[in-house]
């Protein structure tokens, strides 16, 4: 047996697991960037900026540092790390590095000789921010997801007003997900009961609409809603016509659009877990309890509801946890003041390919996620309890 | 930066697989793919091969200069020519990830437009991002300039604009009444990248973001957009295949860039990566691309062998690049990351 799921726990590990990790190690990893100035590191041990530019023991460990990178091809690399933290840096360290490597600075001292070249390096604050970057692990990135840095003196700051906005991205990721997750409850509890409750041929065909879709692209479903919903849209056009308004509406890039599109999307995956535990509860017992007097909304609620509540947590789990995730819907169909996290670690990954960012975002995604299928499991636990005393 | 490694290796080790086949006499060239790819190889390659005998083989990438610095530092290097944007062959020329171009290959840099020719590179195309509009939706009289497009009064309607920093808050210091020339002077001044800021939120309720080219021609033609900024060659190529009624605003001042032939330093071909750009030096040769595909050229005399009726879409035509000047890469080198963080969260609030 063990044998036999060998294969797919492998899989797994390499496919899934091993590159998922590797990814999210960049959130903190710094090897980058200590591994190529480690002499420097250790030459600025005791450094403080209050004591000026740093002396010529370090300038000498730096140079070192620079050619070594040059000659192992890090230098790029380095350098856009550099002016990560301090812009306008990248050209002075790929420079100085290009000098070192080529022997400019030989012969010491090579304090002034390196200063007189790259009048750069006597930024003072320039080495604040190298020596802020010093050792293997680095919290700059975690901090930084979360709207902190550190302040001059290494203490956590809050982030300058017009750069915090990974919370309230967060917070926004959050809602949008919960209240994609309401609506597809709420649509899709009238239509799974009509699929259930139809006879036979016609609950295929229903059940069949619900699937079609998912067989339709996503980038498919989402920019069809851009032609519905644009300024001389069908729906914008039928309201003119009817005129119930006299000016177009703003209906697409903004939040309603977003939901529209992501409850269309999601919405099969709440129908067909509903579809699936209502199919299992005999009609008979709504039945019953007409029968013995209860309105309808009392039989609904007290013994409909609590028989199909697993579907709704599943399905809500599911629908959820898709949402949390969502980047190109929101992209496409958002304003921006609709983009959730995963359009976030998009944008670091690809336009600014700052990796550490993206990585330290993603984690924070990751920990939501555990903490709402934390969520839905106990809730789960909560409500099957009473039916296995009973 | 190690996944990076990984993968762009295994790319590498694929790339070599692909090339191994092929004859090793032909030179490999990157390009951006699709319909750029087509007008090159029409255009420039195909003559080359006839006139010399010489192969050339295509493929595409899509500028990552992370890509070549895998080549050169693992040094199995599959690519000749490639074709980077500006700010990238400045990086890449600056880590010796290009060979350094003798005068003898690109002829007298005097000749070039400004910006369109390096130590390690010449332009492969020259684009720009014009302000276009729908004359269908503005009737009468269409804007004239930058400052137009941020008033909402004398035309209204939503405007289209770039998701992005770069190419955004140069229009916003236009509209702010700087000339093009002056405008990274004004951006470089203590306060300057405040001063575009603050021209983008007067604009900001009136924006309709875009992010791809057909998502912004998709707005304008639909008129959720009167107006948009754009890549010209798009708009150009809406108006001549598809008969829209578009306008570009070249008067209204616009910024040009530029993609670079660059040559990978230790490539197999390096000699004859050298050849061909000395051939594709010649202005007639320049020329071949920029008939079929309205981006512009690096040489001025190219201008010479292109049809009258075609250079008024090219931005680098005479009557139209006295209204423009060149993307400043050392700016966008140093600022690209830093800004686009700060536009981002601009963005949302």
């Amino acid at each position: 047996m063990a044998l036999l799921v060998a294969p797919l726990v492998l899989f797994i590990l390499i496919v899934f697991l091993g590159p998922v990790l590797r990814f999210l190690w960049l959130s903190v990893d710094n090897s980058d960037v200590a591994g190529n100035l480690g002499r420097t590191f250790a030459a600025l041990e005791g450094w403080q900026a209050s004591s000026g530019l740093p002396d010529e023991a370090v300038f000498q460990a730096l140079i070192a540092d620079l050619a070594d990178a040059r000659q192992k091809g890090r230098d790029g690399v380095l350098a856009q790390l550099i002016n990560q933290r301090k812009v306008g840096a990248r050209f002075l360290v790929i420079k100085t590095a290009k000098d070192a490597a080529d022997g400019k600075f030989a012969t010491p001292p090579l304090r002034e000789a390196v200063l007189a070249q790259h009048a750069g390096w006597g930024d003072v604050s320039l080495w604040t921010e190298i020596r802020r970057a010093s050792g293997g692990l680095t919290d700059y990135y975690l901090l930084n997801s979360i709207d902190l840095r550190r302040g001059a003196a290494g203490e956590i700051a809050p982030a300058p007003a017009d750069r915090a906005i990974f919370l309230d991205a967060l917070v926004r990721t959050i809602w949008i997900s919960f209240v994609v997750t309401l609506l597809c409850a709420l649509l899709s509890v009238p239509l799974a009961q009509a699929i259930v409750s139809a006879p036979p041929p016609w609950s295929r065909v229903m059940f069949a609409l619900v699937i079609f879709p998912l067989w339709t692209s996503l980038l498919v479903r989402t920019v069809i809603w851009i032609i519905v919903l644009q300024k001389n849209g069908p729906v914008n056009n039928a309201l003119l016509f009817t005129g119930l308004i006299d000016q177009p509406l703003s209906l697409i890039y903004t939040r309603f659009s977003l939901y529209v599109a992501m409850v269309q999307v999601l919405l099969p995956m709440m129908v067909l877990s509903l579809v699936s535990v209502m199919r299992r509860v005999p009609a008979s017992y709504m039945k019953a309890a007409l029968s013995l007097g209860a309105p309808w909304t009392t039989a609904w609620r007290r013994v409909q509801l609590p028989l199909i509540m697993p579907g709704f947590l599943s399905g809500s789990a599911i629908v959820f946890v898709f949402a949390l995730g969502y980047y190109i819907t929101p992209t496409l169909v958002g304003g921006p003041g609709d983009q959730m996290i995963s359009s976030y670690i998009a944008f670091y990954t690809n336009t600014t390919l700052n990796w550490g960012l993206a990585a330290a975002l993603s984690v924070q995604l990751l920990l939501i996620l555990i903490a709402s299928a934390v969520l839905f499991w106990s809730a789960r636990a909560v409500i099957s309890r009473p039916r296995q005393a009973a | 930066m190690r996944n990076l490694w990984v993968s762009t290796s295994a790319a590498a080790l694929l790339v070599v697989a692909a090339t191994a086949v092929q004859a090793d006499d032909a030179i490999t060239v990157v390009g951006w793919g699709g319909n750029w790819d087509k007008a090159y190889k029409t255009g420039v390659w195909d003559k080359y091969t006839e006139q010399t005998g010489k192969k050339i083989v295509m493929e595409e990438w899509d500028g990552a200069l992370a890509k070549v610095r895998a080549q050169v530092q693992s040094g199995s290097i599959t690519w000749d020519l490639v074709s980077p944007e500006a700010p990238a062959v400045e990086i890449g020329c600056a880590e010796g990830l290009f060979v350094p171009l003798p005068e003898e290959v690109t002829g007298d840099p005097a000749k070039y437009l400004p910006g369109t020719i390096h130590e390690c590179g010449v332009a492969s195309d020259t684009w720009a991002t014009i302000l276009a509009y729908n004359a269908d939706a503005i009737k009468g009289e269409g804007p004239k300039s930058w400052a137009d497009y941020w008033n909402v009064e004398k035309f209204p309607g939503k405007r289209g604009m770039l998701a992005q920093a770069q190419y955004t808050i140069e229009n916003a210091m236009m509209a702010d009444g700087v000339p093009p020339s002056q405008v990274y002077e004004e951006l470089r001044k203590p306060g300057g990248i405040d001063r575009a800021f603050a021209m983008l939120d007067k604009i900001k309720p009136h924006v309709v973001w875009w992010t791809t080219s057909t998502q912004a021609m998709q707005n304008l033609a639909s008129g959720e957009v009167v107006m948009t900024d754009q890549y010209n060659a798009r708009v150009t190529n809406d108006v001549v295949n598809e008969k829209k009624n578009y306008a570009i605003v070249w008067e209204a001042g616009f910024f040009y860039g530029t993609d670079m032939w660059a040559v990978v330093k230790g490539s197999p071909n390096e000699k004859e990566a050298l050849e061909l750009l000395t051939w594709f030096s010649i202005p007639e040769n320049q020329a071949g691309f920029s008939k079929l595909y309205a981006y512009g050229t690096g040489r001025i005399e190219a201008a010479d062998y292109i049809p009258e009726d075609w250079k008024k879409n090219l931005p680098t035509s005479p009557d139209h690049v006295k209204h423009g000047a060149v993307y400043d890469t050392a700016f966008w080198v140093e600022n690209k990351e830093a800004l686009e963080e700060r536009f981002k969260a601009w963005q949302a609030q």
